[in-house]
């Protein structure tokens, strides 16, 4: 009951009384770096005085690991210019910047972490429901028939058609398409 | 009364204190009272005093049609309503107005239940904060209240709080009050996440437990829609409706039964309460490790057995779905062209250089990067190595789950994020994407392996703000795994946030008793 | 139908021979029984130079399944219909759809691949392939990569090779598998106002690929293994098999290599629209290629696409080094389970919700192959014959039906049923089953001739008349003509002794010893009784006269 009570107490309280420690590791507490644990002792610290229970012993009181160490990991991957371009032009999709590009190799470099774990003799999963069986249809006709309402979607068309500019026409390179897409900002 | 539970509500409507015309009103005011949280995208003002009126006739005619007649909701604005735009937060969708109605819209509507509007989120679902949309960021409704503002330093505007993400808008629309439920997306713990940091009840069912038709995806094998609600009760009421197969997804399966109300009084003896060491992950706040033994304790105390488990291959859950998340977004994101809906770009000298000027114009960096992250996992020199690997550790962590469960735990209690809402400007310092992998790591699990969990607010922070806790079931198993958060709901004792609103309106409600039995 | 006909019996007739027909006949003959020993055995029985380069022909085709509704939705499939009117929100990748699996498409693929012998995979997956393409509206097709539905197949063909073009060449073509995809839209180009007009009423129909390895050697082999593969599909009505309105595409893997190396560098050859332009196109690259070879050149891994006007291939735009389809599992789709028979259904599925191998086994029709063999069998008519019977849609029914009617001989009804009613057929564009001419009026017309009541140019003249009125039997046509063959000996006997004291030369040539002037005698009696007279008995009743 004392433990209950206590905690009531807590909601209802101003908390100007610990404004100024709270300012000490609240802008802090937040990076997720390894060197936390000279926050967490901080943390403790002032926390301490507030926790008057005793802590479940099933509930685990530190974290129980860590992020795989670089060593582990296979060599960073370096992205070649003729790769960028490959990628840019099966995605359409442009790296605008070189901090794009950065942003890539440092998505390859998280999912290289996944090298650690052992999947030998494990079937790839494609969805959880892969014992299930295919819902398969009737072949009977419910649907079509809404041109005008999908055609009213449509920025461009011309009668009932939908419109696209001339095609298979080889993307510029890309030197000329990073200046053609910094003209077409907002 | 705009903190009711639905089925005060409903008994409110039936004894005429109140009528639906009156309660969207109220609504639509607190609406636009709380409009600086930006939680809405599209306000469907007339529609809803519309289906309002139709919901007062209907029960003047005494035939409602059950109940979620007459309540307002909300809707996240990735999911399809016809003729209503929807916009995903993103550029590439701003004007786009679908021709339909998602299957869980459809059914709410046919419930009687009042759309309210179309709430505000990550773009296209990509993001822990709801901070990177078109539309701006979201604020949580705690920043504003005398809880947290009560610290030294906090001024709103300068330290207002995230409301976590990628459903910020539709947790803060239940949270500020201005709905009583609204549907979110979870793929990584998007419903659940913002539903811990607005301290609301956020419930990602099993998948394909409710249908996904009409629901824009970001990850086809792992999205779900959400249900946020601010009770379990009502989260459990909404899954009824919206729970069962739809022949238009082929990824939904039977419900395993008709959900009845949940038992008053659910019988936690000898339930097996698991406690995954690996969820006390590097960031997990002191607070939040505090409060997760105090709900452990709780459930020993009333008779249950909580038990350390194991699910070893946790901390390369959130590498495996970052891999797995890119790659569909990839594969998702090639539609958007321009050509048949959407935006489109002026520049026309080919196809190809209109579908990538449109698509440099229509979205924002974060997508653009999953795009081409997705893209170099799944060429056919990558293939083996990034995304088949992946869907291999994803076995590993399903089997992980699989174990546990197999062995009799029946329910697993975890937190749900490492710690309260963050201040917008401490978010924004560092990238989505590290943002994401930091914050999705206890939610995302339960997506790689489908199985059902809520997350249950159970206290407010040192800063006045809420921690939520998570509980996840096996497959299917839904129904039980709500009973537990009812009964973990009954017992926390969590503030309603009109204890803290400063409001006009709200203490005018505080003489309405909200249905909680006071903590053990 | 017509034009079919037409290409079968071209393609019997008029394929263009390549240049080193004699020997790569003979090294064809070599290599395809020596295949089964070891291929990499170099031939060396061949009796013109041993380093002749040889054609090397796969075939990659796609067949329009014929359903009432696409594979993953529910518009409807029509050839001609207003544009964009046959599109559904999937169609069109309104985000939020989802695909959704036509039972019927699953039957067509199994059937094709039963027929086909293939083995048929209890459990098959989806996969998404990425292009952009504007007629491909949600940037990706759904396919079957990893585990099409039907694998390891055999499709039996034959043709009419040899000399006088009547010996029956059987050969196999591996199938690699069959899978089922979807079609994309079609673009139009409008060179005028300079953009494309996209119709996605075809975007999302049924499709079913069918990899045939590279077991063949050139262009009469492919074009004949595809017209028997059109027949199956027609026969089966999984596909109509239509190359023109392209219900079946072709397109063409060719390389060249000399006997017993390995394969040479291919090419793909696309846009051939029909089984002629198929051998033609395949027969121009395979000498294409070993010119190339033979000038020391090397042959370029390219797409390469077939020019009918022209009649040769020319490069398409290469996209070969930049493109990664990027597969992944399609993951609105679990997998797609067939099971091998109802004992094998679990429990809670309907019989007639679930595709049964078994079932479909039970009801499969006659294949054309079977067909042919049980003609020559049962009938005794050249094989020939037996192609132009089951090549053309009705014409085995038309000729058992007159079977039926007469107890004629089989050789002296097929040349009737094969030349006269298919040459009228031709000439009017009308089908079998719109015959003027029914299999009773023609048995009974061809019975009468048997009995010498008429000659056999008379039953001709009379065929046509009863083409020209139907209803009217050819008793009563030859009732009304006049046309009955003269036997009434004294009314011969005066017309012969008429023609006989009129051509007093003609008559002492004979009794001189020129026999063959009597034929001339028998043209003058013939014409002055309109052609009716009974040939034998004018004949003996000359010879009397002459002797």
């Amino acid at each position: 009951m004392a433990t209950m009570s206590a905690f009531h107490t807590l909601r209802g309280v101003s908390l100007e009384t610990i404004g100024s420690s709270c300012n000490l590791w609240r802008n802090n507490v937040y990076s997720l770096t390894t060197k936390s644990c000279r926050l967490r002792c901080l943390q403790s610290r002032i926390l301490r005085p507030f926790s008057s229970r005793q802590h479940n012993p099933k509930v685990p009181e530190v974290p129980t690991w860590e992020p795989a160490p670089e060593e582990q990991l296979p060599p960073p991957t370096k992205i070649p210019v003729d790769l960028v371009d490959k990628l840019e032009r099966l995605a359409l999709v442009d790296f605008r910047t070189k901090q794009g590009l950065e942003c890539l190799e440092k998505a390859i470099r998280f999912a290289d972490q996944l090298h650690v774990v052992d999947t030998s003799g494990v079937e790839p999963m494609d969805s959880v429901l892969e014992d299930r069986a295919l819902y398969l249809r009737d072949d009977t006709a419910t649907e079509g028939d809404c041109a005008e309402e999908l055609l009213k979607l449509a920025k461009n068309t011309v009668e009932e058609y939908f419109v696209a500019p001339p095609g298979n026409i080889p993307l510029p390179k890309r030197e000329e398409r990073t200046a053609m897409l910094r003209h077409s900002e907002f | 009364m705009l903190g009711l539970t639905l089925k005060e509500v409903s008994s409110a409507f039936r004894e005429g204190r109140i009528s639906p015309t009156e309660l969207c009103r109220k609504c639509l005011n607190r609406i636009k009272k709380t409009r600086p949280l930006n939680a809405y995208i599209t306000v469907t003002e007339e529609l809803s005093l519309k289906q309002a009126q139709q919901s007062e006739a209907r029960l003047r005619r005494g035939v409602p049609k059950g109940p979620l007649d007459g309540i307002p909701f909300a809707v996240k604005d990735n999911f399809c309503t016809a003729n209503i735009r929807t916009t995903c937060a993103s550029k590439m969708l701003e004007g786009y107005t679908p021709p339909y109605n998602a299957t869980v819209v459809q059914k709410l509507l046919d419930q009687g239940a009042v759309l309210m509007g179309k709430t505000n989120m990550d773009e296209f679902a990509m993001g822990s904060g709801s901070t990177d949309g078109t539309f701006g960021p979201v604020r949580n409704p705690w920043s504003y209240a005398a809880s947290y503002r009560t610290q030294a330093g906090a001024a709103p505007d300068s330290d207002w709080v995230i409301t976590g993400g990628s459903s910020g808008g539709s947790a803060a629309a239940v949270a500020s009050l201005t709905s009583y439920l609204a549907l979110g997306s979870d793929t990584g713990g998007s419903t659940r996440n913002p539903g811990a940091l607005c301290g609301v009840v956020a419930l990602k069912p099993t998948y394909g437990l409710v249908s996904r038709h009409g629901l824009i995806p970001l990850v086809n094998s792992m999205d779900v829609p959400g249900i946020i609600t601010r009770s379990v009760n009502d989260a459990a009421i909404v899954l009824g409706v919206l729970q069962g197969i739809d022949v238009k997804d082929s990824t939904t399966v039977p419900a395993p039964s008709a959900l009845v109300e949940l038992p008053e009084d659910f019988d936690v003896r000898n339930l097996r309460v698991g406690i995954p060491k690996e969820y006390h992950a590097p960031g997990l706040s002191e607070e939040t490790v505090a409060q997760w033994s105090r709900v452990a304790d709780l459930f020993e105390r009333a008779g249950a057995r909580v038990e350390q488990v194991s699910l070893p291959h946790t901390q390369y859950s959130i590498v495996c779905y970052h891999i797995l998340c890119c790659a569909e977004v990839a594969s998702n994101m090639a539609r958007f062209d321009g050509l048949e809906y959407g935006h489109r770009s002026e520049m026309e000298s080919s196809t190809e250089v209109m579908y990538a000027s449109t698509r440099h114009e229509g979205f924002n960096d974060v997508v653009r990067g999953r795009i081409l992250s997705g893209n170099y996992f799944l060429l056919r020199h990558n293939y083996q190595q990034y995304f088949l690997k992946a869907q291999k550790v994803r076995r590993l962590i399903a089997d992980d789950f699989g174990r546990v469960f197999g062995s009799g735990v029946d329910v697993l209690l975890t937190p749900t994020t490492l710690t309260d809402a963050v201040r917008y400007y401490d978010f924004t310092q560092e990238d989505n994407r590290t943002r994401s992998t930091q914050e999705d790591i206890f939610t995302q699990p339960a997506n790689m392996a489908g199985l059902p969990a809520v997350s249950v607010p159970t206290a407010l922070s040192r800063r006045g703000l809420p921690i939520g806790l998570q509980l996840i079931g096996p497959a299917l198993e839904d129904k039980k795994l709500l009973c537990v958060a009812r009964w973990m709901e009954q017992r926390v004792g969590f503030p309603s946030i009109s204890d803290w609103d400063g409001s006009q309106e709200s203490r005018n409600d505080a003489g309405v008793t909200r249905e909680q039995t006071s903590a053990v | 139908m017509a034009a079919s006909c037409i290409a079968a019996s071209e393609l019997l007739h008029n394929i263009k021979l390549i240049p080193y027909h004699k020997a790569s006949c003979v090294l064809i003959r070599r290599i395809s029984t020596s295949k089964l020993k070891c291929s990499s055995q170099p031939v060396a029985e061949a009796t013109s130079a041993p380093q002749q380069l040889v054609g090397v022909v796969g075939l990659e085709i796609h067949a329009q399944i014929s359903s009432n509704t696409k594979l993953f939705s529910g518009s409807s499939v029509q050839f001609l219909a207003p544009p964009n009117s046959l599109v559904s929100f999937f169609d069109a990748s309104l985000p939020g759809t989802l695909p959704v699996l036509n039972r019927r498409c699953v039957e067509a693929a199994v059937m094709t691949g039963l027929a086909l012998n293939c083995t048929i995979n209890k459990k098959s997956l989806f996969d998404r392939k990425h292009y952009f393409y504007a007629d491909l509206p949600a940037g990706y097709q759904i396919t079957q990569q990893r585990r099409p539905v039907a694998v390891d197949g055999v499709l039996t063909y034959s043709f009419l090779g040899g000399k006088k073009r009547n010996q029956v060449i059987r050969k196999n073509v591996h199938i690699k598998q069959i899978q089922l995809e979807q079609d994309s839209g079609k673009s139009l180009h409008d060179d005028v106002n300079n953009q494309t007009l996209i119709d996605l009423n075809r975007a999302g129909v049924g499709l079913m690929e069918l990899v045939m390895e590279p077991d063949m050697s050139g262009g009469e082999e492919a074009a004949a293994a595809v017209r028997e593969l059109q027949l199956i599909l027609q026969a089966l009505g999984t596909c109509q098999g239509n190359m023109s309105e392209g219900q079946l595409r072709v397109d063409a893997n060719v390389s060249v290599h000399r006997a017993g190396e390995p394969l040479g560098v291919r090419t793909e050859v696309k846009n051939i629209n029909s089984i002629r332009f198929l051998a033609k196109a395949i027969d121009f690259e395979i000498q294409r290629q070993t010119d190339v070879v033979q000038r020391g050149g090397t042959v370029k891994n390219e797409t390469r696409a077939y020019d009918s006007k022209s009649g040769e291939t020319v490069p398409m735009r290469d996209k070969e080094g930049l493109q990664d389809y990027r597969f992944m599992p399609e993951p609105n789709l679990p997998p797609l389970i067939v099971f091998e028979d109802n004992a094998s259904l679990p429990a809670g599925i309907d019989a007639c919700q679930a595709v049964v191998v078994q079932t479909i086994k039970e009801g499969l029709p006659e294949l054309p192959g079977i067909k042919r063999d049980r003609l020559v069998q049962a009938y005794g008519i050249l094989p020939e014959h037996s192609f132009t019977l089951v090549n053309e849609d009705g014409l085995m029914e038309y000729f058992e039906a007159v079977m039926r009617a007469t107890k004629m001989e089989p050789r002296k009804v097929i040349g009737w049923v094969t030349n006269e009613l298919v040459g009228l057929l031709k000439q009017q564009n009308t089908s079998v089953s719109h015959s003027p001419v029914t299999p009773a009026a023609l048995a009974e017309l061809l019975e009468l001739q048997e009995a010498g009541h008429i000659s056999s140019s008379v039953a001709k003249q009379v065929f046509q008349e009863m083409w020209r009125s139907p209803g009217k039997t050819g008793a009563e046509i030859i009732r009304e003509q006049d046309l009955g063959l003269v036997s009434d000996a004294a009314k011969l006997h005066r017309v012969c002794q008429k023609v006989v004291d009129s051509h007093p030369d003609e008559v002492c040539a004979i009794r001189s010893g020129n026999k063959k002037v009597l034929n001339r005698l028998m043209g003058l009696v013939q014409k002055e009784l309109k052609g009716r007279a009974d040939p034998v008995l004018v004949r003996e009743i000359l010879q009397e006269k002459t002797s």
